[in-house]
């Protein structure tokens, strides 16, 4: 049985159809990469899963159980964190108390053991350690991303969604951040990772699904996936060959 | 010398009771992004409670004082179950339409109830008041100051040092965040409609015996408070304490020195005089968006 499955997702945003029957599946412990340009509906696959936007039809089975129709409050405390594109990290709040937050999903602690455990993340992101008090909107992109997937730990999620880790850091930041991947794959966690930078996807994973317009196209290992220079060229954008044509100065 | 440290007592203790209301009104702001126009009703309602309580029923001031800010925080359940709750998804406009709703009912069924005549509510203290040195300090006006200190200090302890002071921030940054995080977003609302209810309810409560309790007592209230949250600068938290006061301090210099007719006037001067020259307020937006 998969950890999490989505069966012919349906989900429309008005009049426009974000996924017209998308189906996947996640096993317990696997890294998978959901790919694709903007608007394939990634964002909306993850939106749908933690509860923030209702399919009008079709089905998702976590641990077996239908969460439909959960709000996303309920979702995060059966296991599974969402860490949107955009980091959103609080911006009044200190890096420390970001991550603190992470844990309101989990009954019975105190704020005393939230803080340890906090204050503990800091060995898996030791970027942020001198940050620790300074305010969320302080802090540059890259630092927010370590607050931002730090935050979704705190919450000990069987399935971790992380939107697009990526996306407006400076290179050597997103190996970084994918080295970081790497760890918390290591630590056993479930992750279910959108990118567009296909790549950096494909590094990190054990599988991967590649949307086009709400559409599933492609699955498969990353090697049979980037391997195969069509499919790179056509969906993953890793063989464009732009052609600058710049006026003579 | 002895007029100006007069005039800052009593401008302070007037200033505390704007500070009370426009905390209110930046806390329910900063977690719903709407103006709330039935803020003044808070402090008029908890004022007719006390009237019910204490003179009508003749119940000691001290249980019918307790039973008003009980009631007051039943008063913010079932303003926030009925004004907010149910539009809670659409934008900011049908809310503060509701919100200005809420404000003419309840004014209304006060006039029903006890008519265009203003009630009288005696103060708290038996003791008028008492001079150290050259000042006369009116019991009721420090009463007022020292309840605003204590209120201001326990709030900043909830909000900095608390978990639940944490969330109900988080709530008001990115709601939908926290509830990605298991943060229950509509008890936090909740929570914070309560809170403000008492707030407004206690500085209704304190201004009571100073100023009359009318229908229109809400509607005077809020106006300065607003004003208050203006100049202090919409949302900051520090603001609206140190606008509230100045504008105590502001209207009181200026019945004294310039004219008494005119003692309304000066706040709303000073709010114009802001609005042209610095509208972002004393302490402008705090937190910055970065991309």
């Amino acid at each position: 049985m998969p950890l999490i499955e989505c069966k012919d997702l349906v989900v429309r945003y008005g009049e426009i159809e974000a996924l017209h029957g998308l189906t996947i599946a996640v096993e317990a412990g696997e890294v998978v990469t959901l790919l694709g340009g903007n608007g394939a509906g990634k964002s909306t696959t993850l939106r749908s899963i933690s509860g923030l936007v209702k399919p009008v039809s079709g089905d998702i089975l976590f641990e077996g159980q239908s969460i439909l129709g959960a709000g996303p409050e309920d979702i995060v405390r059966r296991g599974i964190a969402h860490v949107p594109e955009g980091r959103r990290v609080f911006p009044g709040l200190s890096t420390r108390e970001n991550i603190m937050l992470g844990a309101s999903n989990r009954k019975g602690l105190t704020k005393a053991q939230i803080r340890a455990e906090a204050d503990g993340m800091f060995d898996l992101f030791p970027d942020i350690r001198p940050f620790a008090d300074a305010l969320g909107w302080t802090l540059s992109g890259g630092q927010q991303q370590m607050v931002a997937v730090a935050r979704g730990l705190m919450a000990k999620p069987k399935l971790l969604l992380l939107d697009e880790p990526s996306l407006g850091l400076a290179p050597v930041i997103v190996q970084k951040v994918f080295s970081i991947i790497a760890e918390i794959r290591k630590l056993g966690t479930t992750v279910l990772l959108v990118e567009q930078n296909a790549r950096m996807g494909l590094s990190v994973a054990d599988r991967g699904y590649v949307l086009e317009t709400g559409r599933l196209v492609l699955s498969g290992k990353p090697a049979d996936l980037w391997g195969n220079e069509d499919i790179r060229a056509a969906y993953l954008g890793g063989h464009a060959r732009v052609k600058a044509t710049l006026p003579a100065v | 010398m002895d007029l100006v440290l007069q005039l800052l007592f009593t401008g302070i203790g007037i200033g505390s009771v704007y500070a009370l209301v426009a905390l209110g009104f930046v806390l329910i702001f900063r977690a719903t992004n709407v103006v709330n126009f039935a803020q003044g009703e808070f402090s008029m309602v908890a004022a007719f409670l006390m009237v019910i309580f204490a003179v009508d029923l003749e119940w000691p001031y001290w249980l019918s004082f307790l039973l008003a800010l009980a009631g007051m925080a039943l008063y913010g359940v079932i303003f926030n179950l009925g004004v907010y709750y149910p539009l809670r998804h659409r934008t900011y406009l049908p809310v503060i339409i509701s919100t200005i709703g809420a404000s003419i009912l309840v004014a209304n069924t006060m006039l029903a109830l006890y008519g265009p005549q203003p009630q009288v509510l005696s103060p708290v203290f038996e003791t008028p008041g008492f001079n150290v040195g050259p000042v006369y300090l009116d019991s009721q006006y420090l009463l007022i100051i020292v309840v605003t200190m204590v209120l201001v200090a326990f709030q900043y302890w909830f909000f900095e040092h608390t978990l639940l002071g944490k969330k109900l921030q988080a709530t008001s940054q990115d709601k939908e965040m926290a509830s990605l995080l298991g943060i229950p977003v509509a008890t936090m609302i909740m929570i914070t409609f309560v809170y403000s209810a008492v707030l407004g309810g206690l500085a209704g409560i304190l201004v009571a015996p100073i100023l009359f309790v009318s229908i229109q007592m809400g509607g005077t209230i809020a106006l300065k408070a607003f004003a208050a949250t203006i100049i202090g600068g919409f949302g900051d938290v520090a603001g609206a304490i140190i606008g509230g006061l100045a504008l105590g301090v502001i209207e009181t210099f200026g019945a004294a020195y310039i004219s008494v007719p005119y003692k309304d006037g000066f706040a709303f001067l000073v709010l114009v005089l802001f609005l042209v020259f610095r509208p972002q307020g004393l302490f402008g937006e705090r937190v910055a968006e970065k991309a």
